[in-house]
């Protein structure tokens, strides 16, 4: 029997899309710094915030190797698309998915998965980002639910979303043990967001600081068993890392086609620059590193699909893509000589784009602490 | 069905590869090696000098085809004008016919349309077969399928033309199933071969990137339809028979009604699609200035482009931008005017078929990537040649 | 209504590149995609069956990698597909490729409508639909921009002209060919191209013994014409610069303009100055 091949279709359709409705206005987009809601509109309509749920529940039946194609060509396309759409297919609805009610689902996850309403993830404090035992936002139990209170800081989508997934301390004397997540609506009172940050990269990403002042949910939007919520937080963690590293690829592929592009156009001293070994010796390295990026992430994705636990090659990913994306923009930019410093061009988005990339998932500095351990350190 | 090479007779000399019309043969580990795309269309059969290459397909069978003679030309007409093309298609006809001895004939079908006929005859038509009928006011595929179906059989021409018009391409595939014959579309060079007395249809193929020529060996007439404008017109008439035809059609077996037809000025066409394309740059002064950018365009039937500063004057447009953050454009014709040509702009055009450039300053990067170049002022240069081609075009027809 | 949309998959002409020391065509690495007219086709398709609860049937004929077309097609909202697929097809020309999926057709059985884009871009000769058309005795529309309204009956388009469009009645069941014009096609939905790579898929594939025809039908062997010599047409940038008063540039001009080979706009400017000369 002849069938097709999911992940070069899907790669195939997206990048399709990412070519005639994302690069042409790449730029534009960019410079408005808004909410790019019509691109996203039109990504709800591929069905591809479901892509890592099941198809009976209102999902793609698709799964993290296929989640990550799609966040690598949308990364190449403009990074701030492919990050709110990240957060969406991810860490923003997982949770509200597997542990919320069928009312919850209804009002928020289906709505979600058709971009009618924009999730977020609430981990990160002013005091507490890698170090998550010193989360302080506080859900204290209550006789009908929990009532919420503290500061949660660097919220991608903040500024937008329908709805928070928020990381609690229910009772700071069991430390991890005590952290669990929460769903708040963002219209519940007592919730209130910042206005947006400004930013270097990643621009119509809106990102801002979310407080709870006296939030009173009920027992029902605790998201998980009591307790659990770190434990819940590792079962999506190297697969947030796998999907930052794909953010990255895309990133990558970008960078080395315009300097490619540009080499091969731009002349000097009568000759096209590509031509020129030191401008070769860039783009091999270049070449080289994503290829191995694409390596060292698709491997982590087909263990995670297959159960199988990849933390550390998830994190060693994460780590070298990203890191391969720092370079390549910044090759980029210098392949691109003068025009690489002018807003014109895409080399200097995706200089600013490729900082973003080094938090989420965790910083380069925790990761290869973790990466040491592993090794025998 | 297979081709395949014996390599110990295999010299290496490629004349294979260069004879496959599918790229199908590559030169592997020192001898001719068939690829998978072959269609064991056999060309390479014929060019082996050492009779390397093998098959177990048997050769067709050519029929004698030698009884059939005539060069027909459909005479294309709307509301009872014809159309360019027809009187291009009779200027190629008499050439072939001349080649093969034979005669000219034209068919016309429509309503109320006998005095077409000496405009056909005076551009070459021998014979014009003339249907007039009601049912034939509005082109329909059914009703003209029908009609030519019957005259072919009856008068069994050799060769038989039609313009590529919406027209001619909506007919001439219909009535080639209808008459079981092969049909080439939108050829842009015919000629006949000397050995076998067959058309040669030449055309581009691969969105123009490779030309093919085309053979239609095994049914007849030989037909093919033939783009606008790339065939001469001549006005030598020619001996002006006209058989008035007898169309018999009912309205029940025609399936189609035309209800109503409406003329309309062209709208723009996306650049990548655009032939020919008019650019202007800094040198164009004003948005007023592409004013005369646009008439040029609109004789040569092409589209008006700017560089990147045009657009950020706002003289023009964004999605008309040509260019590295514009538009990469590919036309027949690109026709830089007042553009110096800086790397950027270059990027987007270097790939159209023919540059021409126009810039006062003779130093102006363009011209390095011109085939043509005028040093003048654009203002200058570009009414007169709107003026030249104008005024050419006014004395022939419509479209 | 039953409705079929006749698809194929083409190189991405757009992306061509020549090789630089012989000049000939480099075919490998050429994308395959959906032909782009066929997308419109398929849009139409699937708004005229949300509109009117209809089936629709995508077919193309192609080596067994066309299936990423009738997938996509799927995933636009497509009910079902078939693959004609067998070596024996290989090489056709517009006579035999008729053929094969007239034959098809009349396989699949009843239907209310075809729907075909206007052309493919390797071949670009929109002769497919008005041959299928001609193959199963049913009246054809090409250029189709706009389909006005449509019942169990009858179909009311408007049909693309170079100088301005008609309005056609046409009696079903039919075929149209349609233009870019028409719509704007959605993306393909992601879940349901996976599902449809799954090996329940509604997806079949038929070969020339399924639609029950001969070898000497089809393919190569069943065509009336025959590519016999393709060649890529140089060319090189003649870098020269014309001198003189405007009136004599211009002509000049025109007149190397219309001596230049290989482009139909080029002839088109040779054809007018020819009228001028006589």
């Amino acid at each position: 029997m002849i069938r097709a091949n999911a992940e070069e279709l899907i790669r195939k359709s997206i990048a399709r899309f990412v070519d005639r409705e994302i690069i042409p206005r790449a730029q534009e987009i960019d410079n408005k710094k808004e909410f790019p809601i019509e691109i996203l509109k039109q990504i709800a309509e591929m069905g591809v915030f479901g892509i890592r749920y099941p198809k009976e529940k209102g999902g793609a039946g698709g799964n993290t190797t296929l989640y990550c194609i799609i966040c690598e060509e949308l990364a190449r396309g403009l990074m701030s698309v492919a990050a709110i759409t990240a957060m969406q297919c991810l860490m923003g609805t997982n949770f509200l998915f597997h542990f919320g009610t069928d009312q919850m689902r209804q009002t928020y996850f289906y709505p979600a998965m058709r971009g009618e309403k924009f999730s977020c993830f609430c981990l990160t404090e002013p005091e507490a980002g890698s170090d998550l035992g010193a989360v302080s936002t506080s859900a204290k139990k209550t006789e009908d639910g929990y009532m919420v209170n503290g500061l949660k800081t660097w919220v991608t989508n903040g500024p937008i979303a329908d709805f928070f997934t928020v990381l609690c301390q229910t009772n700071p004397a069991k430390k991890f043990r005590g952290l669990n997540f929460f769903f708040i609506p963002r219209d519940t009172p007592g919730v209130s967001v910042s206005q947006p940050f400004e930013t270097l990269g990643t621009v119509t990403t809106k990102m801002s600081e979310v407080a709870f002042s006296n939030v009173h949910i009920p027992e029902d939007y605790r998201l998980g068993q009591e307790g659990q919520g770190l434990d819940n937080l590792m079962t999506i963690l190297a697969e947030i890392r796998s999907m930052t590293a794909a953010l990255a690829i895309g990133l990558q592929r970008a960078a080395l086609a315009d300097s490619i592009r540009y080499a091969q156009e731009r002349e000097a001293f009568g000759r096209p620059i590509g031509k020129y070994q030191l401008i070769q010796a860039k783009v091999a390295n270049m070449a080289t590193q994503l290829e191995a990026s694409r390596l060292m992430t698709y491997r982590a994705t087909r263990m995670i699909d297959q159960g199988i636990p990849c933390m550390t090659e998830a994190s060693m990913a994460k780590y070298f893509a990203t890191e391969a994306a720092c370079t390549a923009a910044d090759e980029c930019t210098r392949i691109f000589g003068a025009y690489g410093y002018s807003m014109e061009y895409n080399a200097q988005r995706y200089y600013r784009d490729s900082r973003f990339l080094l938090n989420g998932g965790g910083t380069h500095e925790i990761l290869q602490t973790n990466i040491a351990r592993w090794a025998g350190l | 069905m297979t081709v395949w090479v014996e390599t110990d007779l295999c010299d290496a000399c490629k004349l294979c590869i260069k004879a496959c019309p599918y790229g199908a043969i590559e030169l592997k580990g020192g001898s001719a090696y068939i690829l998978e795309r072959c269609t064991s269309c056999g060309a390479c059969l014929e060019v082996c000098p050492k009779a390397a290459v093998l098959t177990d397909f048997k050769p067709r069978q050519i029929p004698d085809f030698s009884d059939r003679k005539g060069v027909w030309v459909f005479a294309e007409q709307r509301g009872g004008k014809l159309t360019r093309v027809s009187l291009e298609l009779l200027g190629k006809a008499q050439e072939l016919a001349g080649e093969l001895g034979q005669e000219v004939s034209a068919v016309l079908l429509g309503h109320q349309i006998s005095d077409l006929t000496a405009t056909l005859v005076e551009y070459g038509a021998d014979t014009v077969y003339c249907m007039d009928h009601e049912a034939l006011k509005h082109y329909r595929s059914n009703a003209y399928t029908k009609l030519i179906e019957e005259l072919v059989n009856q008068y069994q021409p050799n060769i038989f033309l039609l313009g590529a018009t919406h027209i001619g391409r909506d007919l001439a595939p219909r009535v080639s199933r209808r008459i079981a014959v092969g049909l080439t579309a939108d050829c842009t060079e015919l000629s006949i071969d000397s050995k076998e007395g067959i058309l040669l249809q030449i055309r581009p193929a691969f969105g123009g990137n490779v030309m093919a020529t085309i053979a239609n060996r095994y049914s007849r007439p030989q037909m093919a339809t033939v783009r606008p404008g790339v065939m001469e017109m001549h006005k030598k008439p020619g001996k002006g028979n006209v058989i008035e035809y007898k169309a018999v059609l009912f309205e029940n077996e025609i399936k189609t009604r035309v209800l109503k037809v409406v003329k309309e000025k062209k709208k723009g066409i996306d650049l990548s699609e655009a032939n020919v394309i008019i650019a202007g740059g800094r040198g164009v002064g004003d948005a007023n200035g592409f004013d005369i950018l646009r008439e040029l365009a609109e004789v040569m039937d092409g589209q008006v482009a700017g560089t990147r500063v045009t657009v950020e004057e706002g003289w023009i447009p964004p999605e008309n931008q040509v260019g590295q953050t514009g538009r990469t454009v590919r036309p027949e014709i690109y026709i830089a005017c007042g553009i110096s040509g800086a790397v950027q702009h270059r990027a987007g055009m270097m790939n159209s078929r023919y540059i021409i450039a126009i810039n006062t300053d003779s130093r102006a990067p363009i011209f390095q990537v011109a085939d043509w170049g005028i040093v003048a002022d654009l203002f200058d240069v570009v009414p007169e040649m709107t003026r030249q081609l104008k005024e050419a075009k006014e004395k022939t027809f419509g479209i | 209504m039953d409705i079929i949309v006749l698809v194929k998959q083409v190189p991405n002409t757009t992306d061509v590149k020549l090789d630089e020391k012989t000049g000939s065509l480099i075919r490998e690495g050429l994308e395959s995609i959906l032909n782009p007219d066929d997308r419109h086709a398929l849009e139409a398709a699937v708004q005229l069956k949300e509109a009117t609860k209809g089936h629709v049937t995508v077919v193309s004929m192609g080596p067994p990698q066309a299936i990423e077309v009738l997938t996509e097609a799927i995933g636009m909202g497509v009910d079902q597909g078939i693959l004609l697929s067998d070596t024996a097809f290989a090489g056709a020309d517009t006579w035999a490729t008729s053929s094969t999926l007239g034959k098809a057709i009349q396989q699949i059985g009843k239907f209310d409508l075809i729907i075909c884009g206007r052309q493919a871009i390797d071949g670009d000769t929109a002769q497919i639909g008005p041959q299928v058309a001609d193959y199963l005795h049913v009246p054809q529309v090409t250029y189709v921009a706009e389909i006005d309204n449509i019942d169990e009956k009858s179909v009311i388009v408007k049909r693309r002209l170079e100088d301005g469009y008609e309005m056609v009645e046409s009696e079903l069941p039919a075929l149209l060919t349609v233009i870019s014009e028409i719509n704007k096609p959605r993306y393909p939905d992601v879940g349901k191209m996976i599902a449809a790579c799954h090996e329940d898929a509604s997806i079949k594939t038929w070969n020339a013994a399924d639609i029950g025809v001969t070898v000497h039908e089809v393919g190569l062997a069943g065509s009336l014409t025959h590519v016999i010599k393709t060649y890529v047409p140089k060319f090189k940038r003649q870098g020269e610069i014309i001198e003189g008063d405007t009136k004599a540039v211009v002509r000049e001009l025109i007149q190397k303009l219309g001596r230049s080979e290989g482009s139909t706009a080029c002839k088109a400017v040779a054809a007018a100055c020819r009228l001028e000369a006589s």
